[in-house]
């Protein structure tokens, strides 16, 4: 583990491979879950009342409407069973959302666990709309109702989140830009770090950026005797300079 | 320091869209051609690979975050639980039920105190005094109970009128039994207030029933399904008393741990009792208000109970003990190692 990993600030859950890889899970939160759940619960609804338009009519009347009895009561209490067990842990509404049900180890949800934390939901409902579920939820670290604990499941967010755009130069450095710079530029590799992650800062607005920029460039420039002419330009300068690149061709043109 | 992070990502990402293009089919890897496995499986070994090194380099916090995304997908579905088979439907009903129900006999037999004394308070009550059962019961369900009961509930009935019964007892019955099991999980509270409500209500309506003078009509109706739905909520409720007791004599684990450790065995009570309860259903909506003579439905329901108390004192018993993965302590931190499929 790198430093400064001991505690992190988002609730994740550490899980740890049989390949000795640790990877970290962010758990999904009482929001995300309950639109899950609205998703799901609409899913049901939809099924309910297309099979009550349809089968009305066949049949005996009454026969249909014990079916329909069977049909309510299996989506009511197998529709979360059914999905996360032949689904590894996901029901339409999680699905949509980019959550999944998992073991605390990381490890897939069986049948069983399946069947548990679904037939708990009943106590998590009580005394109405899942209070209980939302107070052991605001218990725990990993947001877990009391079918999960009982079940020893968790929910995880996985939605792949995007990487941000490499860092572009606009216009790419020129070789006599760079030459200002020292081949070896004084800046420790934490203020490279820092200067990396606000490079990588696409949503910064142009003067925000700028204002920014501002306050660090002149200190940096003063450094080395320059003068920061543009300051954001100046900090990605400094930033490829500081690379390396073994005098290679800048960055930008590289294909 | 050549290889920060842009370059690598250049050079890396393209295995890294492969994997999540896989991904994103939501396909089971095994379904996939054995050349398309073993390219996957790779994959995330090297995607593995990858955020080790983005996390030991200090990459920034979104490519972690994108590894980390997808190293878990692809953990997911790598991992992805055992497949289903039904022998396991099997494996339930001929050993892990029944065992299981013995293991916990004295839970067992707790719940049917709590389900058959007030049960029994009920019907005397009611049959002493009608009132008793006013009180206890709406008038209108009182009222409806003798009604129904007042000629053979089997008359007039259709085959369509039994199938909407059948389903009718579906959602109800195993409905009320799961809410008896899972409300056990507030110290087992739930459950003992499910068991005695259900205990005093059916009871009472037995009693008022059998006061207004129809008390035969009742027995032979419920005598044989009796023998399923009675018991599987017994059961469901002695579910829920194990989970409740698990919260408060852990053995030294922790609260939910302790409950963990009996998941196992709580499950195989309440998957029992889901197949009881459907075998009562389809009973009670076809069997139970047939026009078969008295004594044969008295004969059958008879024949009913022993079976049921048959199986549950005796089936699975082999000559060794029971295996011991159904023990306690083996719902916790379950490894899918691939014995469970070896023949």
């Amino acid at each position: 583990m790198g430093p400064a990993h001991d505690d992190p600030l988002d609730n994740t859950a550490d899980v740890e491979t049989p390949e000795r890889i640790r990877f970290r899970y962010h758990v999904a939160g009482p929001v995300r879950r309950a639109l899950a759940y609205l998703i799901d619960l609409a899913i049901r609804l939809v099924v309910l009342l297309t099979t009550a338009a349809l089968t009305t009519g066949i049949g005996g009347m009454k026969a249909s409407r014990g079916l329909w009895l069977v049909l309510l009561f299996v989506l009511d209490w197998g529709y979360g069973v059914l999905f996360e067990s032949l689904w590894n842990g996901q029901t339409p509404g999680k699905r949509a959302l980019g959550l999944r049900v998992v073991k605390d180890g990381g490890y897939p949800v069986g049948f069983i666990d399946a069947f548990l934390r679904n037939l708990l939901r009943a106590a998590d409902f009580l005394p109405a709309g899942y209070v209980l579920g939302l107070l052991s939820m605001a218990g725990d670290r990993s947001f877990r109702r009391i079918g999960d604990r009982v079940a020893g499941t968790m929910v995880v967010i996985e939605t792949g989140s995007a990487i941000d755009a490499a860092i572009t130069l606009v216009p790419p450095a020129t070789p006599a830009e760079l030459a200002e710079i020292p081949h070896r530029p004084p800046v420790r590799p934490e203020e490279i770090d820092a200067i990396e992650l606000f490079l990588r800062r696409p949503r910064l607005s142009a003067p925000r950026a700028r204002e920014l920029a501002e306050i660090i460039a002149p200190v940096l420039a003063a450094r080395m005797n320059l003068r920061a002419g543009d300051p954001v330009r100046f900090l990605g300068l400094l930033h490829q300079r500081a690379l390396g690149l073994r005098g290679a061709a800048p960055r930008g043109s590289a294909p | 320091m050549s290889d920060r992070q842009d370059t690598w990502v250049k050079n890396r990402s393209g295995e890294w869209n492969e994997l999540a293009a896989l991904l994103g089919q939501h396909r089971a890897w095994h379904r996939f051609p054995a050349p398309t496995i073993a390219r996957a499986a790779g994959l995330y070994r090297s995607v593995s690979a990858d955020l080790m090194h983005a996390r030991s380099s200090g990459y920034t916090p979104d490519l972690i975050a994108f590894l980390d995304g997808i190293a878990a997908r692809a953990h997911a579905a790598l991992y992805s639980a055992p497949p289903y088979r039904l022998g396991a439907v099997i494996d339930l009903l001929a050993r892990d039920f029944p065992r299981t129900v013995r293991r916990h006999g004295r839970f067992v037999a707790f719940a049917a105190l709590l389900f058959v004394v007030p049960g029994l308070v009920g019907f005397i009550g009611s049959v002493r005094s009608p009132r008793f059962a006013t009180q206890i019961l709406p008038e209108a369900t009182a009222e409806q109970m003798r009604e129904s009961y007042a000629h053979d509930p089997g008359e007039g009935r259709t085959g369509d009128d039994n199938a909407f019964m059948a389903g009718f007892y579906v959602n109800n019955n195993i409905g009320i039994a799961f809410r008896c099991f899972a409300t056990g999980i507030l110290f087992g509270l739930g459950s003992v207030f499910f068991l005695v409500y259900n205990g005093l209500t059916i009871g009472t309506v037995a009693g008022f029933v059998q006061s207004a003078g129809y008390g035969r009509n009742l027995l032979t109706f419920i005598a044989g399904h009796g023998a399923f739905e009675l018991t599987a909520i017994v059961i469901s409720g002695a579910a829920g008393l194990v989970m409740g007791y698990a919260l408060v004599s852990t053995g030294g684990l922790t609260r939910f741990g302790s409950l963990r450790a009996r998941a196992r065995d709580v499950a195989h009570l309440v998957l029992g009792v889901v197949i009881m309860l459907a075998i009562a259903a389809c009973l009670e909506g076809f069997w139970s208000p047939s026009h078969a003579p008295r004594r044969v439905k008295l004969a059958v329901a008879s024949l009913l109970w022993l079976g049921v108390i048959a199986y549950l004192g005796f089936a699975g018993r082999s000559g060794r003990a029971a295996n011991p993965g159904t023990g306690a302590g083996s719902g916790a931190a379950r490894v899918p190692l691939p014995t469970r499929h070896a023949k």
